[in-house]
């Protein structure tokens, strides 16, 4: 996306000094941001994710206090009064809106810690790939030569680990003592790490392709004629050019990386106990689930909504951000 | 409950699927139900016990299927080890002794003739043999106190490493050096007498271990050969003594025909077996286990179908369905082991004694056996030696010895903030500096138990580092590792080999048994008193005599509070509604085939 822009508009703001080339209308400019907030309101599905996820983030800021609004114990407060003889948990009531779970800590509680845990990993995890996939595109794509061999073996050879089975090792190793003389510790850290690790990859690619083009362009060659160093052709032409499909890919890989904090909890690398993480709720009802659903099936739920707002909202974003590849 | 029981020689518990505790019967209604042991535990109304189940008058003939989720580990009765394995291993073996399903007190004359003779300086055992048993096809020929030397001989052949060797027989004359040749402390003046020497007094231990598979006799020309493999690959050629025998071409073998790993095993009856010398009525023609498949799914097949048992432990979730609405087709066996907590009695925090009472007062012991399936499969456990072992009665049966500490199932803070402040921390809180490490295994229940306990360390104050491994690598890298100095292991099991207290005791609080790998005494009990009286009781002879020495030296484990128990596991098994399955108390209560029979 090019920058600057001007459209017809009926309003007030944004107004030049132009021939009245629609009769009553004025021509007015707009920013980039304007444009593309004007086309993603349209969206109706895309600003619902978007208010979906504002509140998530505002439940994970202030999971404490919703808990407490709502009545709820908290997350880890064991109650085995709340399971029946055989130590299978009650289900849903007015006291415990979702149920409870085998140790009787109230799941719905649980789901609500549990967002804290899903959008650190969803939204740290993937900024992380993203600085990184960016530094190493721009850098692959603007000098090309062996700096572009080298990066894109690096990238060619990081796409062969294979994430699960690393992170099984990792989180196996790294467990009780922790790896690198304890300076990694399981848990959320090498979760991070392991989602930070595979998916900078996909965006370094992307973004060496762009730039690849980009630095062909006519204002990139402007700016070096101009004398501009290596640097500030980097940074002040073609990155900004870069932001659309960023953004684009990295709303993406957000879902991405909520499923994959679930499948390594799953598999018993995520988090520990007692903190909540839905991906742990699911793998640790597993085996109950035909006496207790309501443990799997709301952190279920609250995984599906969120990982499909963020699907939705990275549709409307790449729609609002390249209009000409709308549907 | 217990997915596959480890016995005492160098494993522990497989953590079950479910277990409970013994207060407030109310919902499985033990009050009214039946005694389903000599301990006296009982099972709710409907529900079957091994104590209750008959065994005579069972219809002869037909086609047991048996599906087990689990495979076999060993079948060779020199490695066996694993309940599964027992199952298979005790319808195609007879060893010197064994137990009839109802009882694991009392051995019965099997191979052998006789109770074992023990000489009065306590060094030496006699056995004589009976007449008439013959090896199955291909060896056909009589048994003799050779091929019993010759099995227990080569238990000492690394190819075949008996885990129980070293701990049992380790009091031979010779067995130091033993490698699998004659071992002089083994000696047979006849062909249907087989004598133990020993090195010490400890003939009463090693005539209990000859209930053990390593007694069934192994014909040394046809066996050796095989054993000679690195490892033996005798289990691929087995021949059998008992009424059963593995499906097996002309030769003996037995893989890829009898069993197939991972697939399928067959045993079919044993030509050469005569039910004149046996006390097993072997009703069945015919044993077809299948193996593989998921626990939910196998549960429902045995509920619903026919002819079936399910032969390992099954799906929390189907024990529910069938007390439920199949409660004749349960089977609760008492006495399938303990559950406790290992506490670092060395190092740390807990090498208090108070502390550790603090820690054990507590403990809410009924969450931890809710959260391993409910009062139906577990009584909370309040002293070490469990039901059906003798000494559970001596050491304080189901209520355990009096001491405030072990009086609140539930658990009671302040009790547990009177022993921190004895401890030396005067708010009743832990205030040292310490961060407690606790390692866990992964998955239900192991997990769940990690959980409570983290959360009961929290609230007396404790900051804990908290870490969940697979199960085998808590043992093996942590809890069974002295120097990783772990604090807290919550759940730890131990189950008897035999029905002896030394087998529940011996290894697990004995401080000469502190190894620096693969160590049992997890919590690294050292205390020379009970050292010295476990050297005492070793010696003795006599089951009550030794009942009373061993619960003894388990009433002072509490008073020293060396473990924080919390469950003694009591075992469910399902099987088809037109079968009249016999359960093994001596075996978790698993169906035994050579008793079970067909509606």
């Amino acid at each position: 996306m090019s920058v600057g822009a001007a459209e017809l508009l009926p309003g007030t703001g944004g107004r030049v000094d132009l021939p009245d080339l629609a009769g009553s209308g004025a021509l007015a400019a707009r920013s980039p941001l304007q444009l593309f907030w004007r086309r993603f309101r349209r969206d109706r599905v895309a600003l619902v994710s978007l208010w979906f996820i504002a509140l998530l983030i505002v439940v994970a800021i202030a999971a404490p206090l919703v808990v407490s609004l709502l009545g709820l114990p908290g997350p880890s407060v064991q109650n085995p009064n709340l399971t029946n003889a055989f130590g299978s948990p009650l289900g849903p009531s007015s006291a415990h809106p979702f149920g409870v779970d085998p140790l009787g800590q109230d799941v719905a509680s649980r789901v609500i810690h549990g967002t804290r845990v899903s959008l650190i990993v969803g939204i740290v995890g993937t900024a992380v790939a993203t600085v990184l996939g960016t530094i190493v595109g721009l850098l692959a794509g603007y000098y090309r030569g062996w700096t572009d061999t080298l990066l894109s073996r690096m990238v060619d050879v990081v796409l062969a680990i294979p994430v699960l089975l690393l992170g099984l090792g990792l989180g196996a190793a790294c467990e009780v003592r922790g790896c690198l003389g304890g300076h990694v510790q399981s848990g959320l850290g090498v979760i991070i790490f392991l989602i930070a690790l595979v998916n900078w990859t996909y965006i370094a690619r992307i973004v060496r392709g762009l730039v690849l083009s980009l630095r062909e362009q006519e204002f990139v060659i402007a700016a070096r004629s101009q004398g501009a160093s290596d640097m500030r052709i980097m940074s002040r032409e073609i990155l900004p050019n870069l932001f659309a499909p960023i953004v684009v890919y990295a709303s993406l890989l957000i879902p991405q990386n909520i499923l994959l904090e679930a499948a390594l909890s799953y598999l018993g690398v995520g988090v520990r106990p007692p903190t909540a993480s839905w991906g742990q709720m699911i793998a640790a009802a597993t085996p109950t689930f035909s006496t207790a659903w309501w443990y799997m099936v709301f952190p279920g739920i609250a995984l599906l909504l969120t990982v499909l707002a963020f699907n939705l909202l990275g549709d409307g974003l790449q729609d609002a951000l390249n209009p000409r590849i709308a549907r | 409950m217990l997915d596959s029981i480890k016995r005492s020689a160098s494993l522990a518990l497989v953590g079950g699927a479910c277990a409970a505790l013994a207060l407030g019967l109310s919902a499985c209604g033990s009050s009214s139900g039946t005694v389903s042991g000599a301990s006296g535990i009982k099972a709710p109304p409907g529900v079957q016990t091994p104590a209750g189940e008959s065994q005579t008058g069972g219809v002869r003939g037909g086609t047991l299927t048996v599906l087990n989720h689990q495979d076999f580990e060993r079948l060779d009765p020199g490695q066996a080890y694993s309940s599964v394995d027992y199952e298979a291993v005790y319808a195609t073996q007879r060893p010197l002794y064994s137990y009839k399903p109802n009882t694991f007190a009392a051995p019965s004359p099997d191979m052998a003739s006789s109770p074992p003779e023990i000489s009065s300086d306590r060094k030496m055992v006699t056995v004589h043999l009976r007449s008439g048993i013959h090896f199955s096809p291909p060896v056909n020929r009589e048994v003799t106190s050779a091929d019993v030397a010759y099995a227990i001989e080569r238990g000492a052949n690394e190819n075949v490493a008996n885990p129980y060797f070293s701990t049992y027989f380790g009091a031979l004359e010779g067995a130091s050096k033993a490698n699998g040749g004659p071992i002089s402390g083994i000696a047979t003046p006849n062909s249907h007498t087989i004598v133990f020497h020993l090195t010490e007094p400890k003939a009463q231990i090693l005539a209990s271990a000859l209930v053990l598979p390593l007694s069934a006799p192994v014909p040394e020309e046809y066996a050796r050969k095989y054993d000679a493999h690195k490892p033996t690959e005798y289990g691929n050629y087995l021949v059998a003594t008992g009424p059963y025998m593995f499906k097996s071409n002309g030769a003996g073998k037995v893989l890829g025909i009898g069993y197939e790993p991972g697939k399928s095993a067959t045993l079919v009856r044993n030509p050469n077996w005569s039910a004149a010398t046996d006390f097993r009525p072997a009703y069945l023609n015919q044993i077809a286990i299948q193996i593989g498949g998921d626990p939910n799914v196998i549960g429902r097949q045995v509920l619903e179908g026919s002819h079936m048992v399910q032969n390992d432990t099954p799906a929390q979730s189907i024990v529910q369905l069938a007390y439920e609405q199949h409660r004749s087709q349960l089977e609760i066996s008492p006495g399938a082991g303990t559950n406790y907590i290992a506490v670092n009695n060395h190092k740390g925090p807990f090498a208090n004694v108070n502390t550790r009472k603090a820690f054990w007062a507590a403990l809410n012991r009924v969450a931890m056996n809710k959260a391993r399936g409910g009062e139906l499969v577990t009584n909370v456990m309040t002293h070490f030696i469990y039901p059906e072992i003798p000494g559970f009665e001596e050491a304080g049966g189901l209520k355990g010895p009096q001491v405030d500490y072990n009086d609140y199932p539930a658990g009671n803070a302040q009790v547990a903030a009177k022993y921190m402040r004895l401890a030396g921390y005067p708010s009743g809180r832990y205030t040292g500096g310490a961060t407690v490490q606790i390692v866990g295994a992964t998955g239900s229940p192991n997990a769940q138990d990690a959980e409570i306990v983290n959360q009961t360390l929290k609230n007396l104050g404790f900051k804990t580092k908290f870490s969940l491994v697979d199960q085998s690598v808590m043992y093996s890298k942590f809890c069974g590792t002295p120097a990783e100095e772990i604090d807290v292991c919550p759940s730890v099991g131990w189950a008897a080999d035999f029905g002896d207290p030394q087998g529940v005791l011996d290894v697990t609080f004995n401080g000469k048994h502190i190894e620096p790998s693969g160590n049992n005494n997890w919590g690294q009990v050292n205390d020379p008193t009970i050292n010295r009286k476990m050297e005492e009781a070793e010696s003795i002879v006599g089951t009550q005599a030794r009942a009373a020495a061993w619960g003894a030296i388990d009433r002072e484990l509490v008073a020293q509070a060396a473990a924080i128990p919390f469950a003694f596991d009591k075992e469910p098994n399902i099987e088809a509604h037109d079968v009249a399955g016999i359960g093994d108390v001596w075996n978790i209560g698993a169906w035994d085939y050579s008793f079970t029979s067909l509606k």
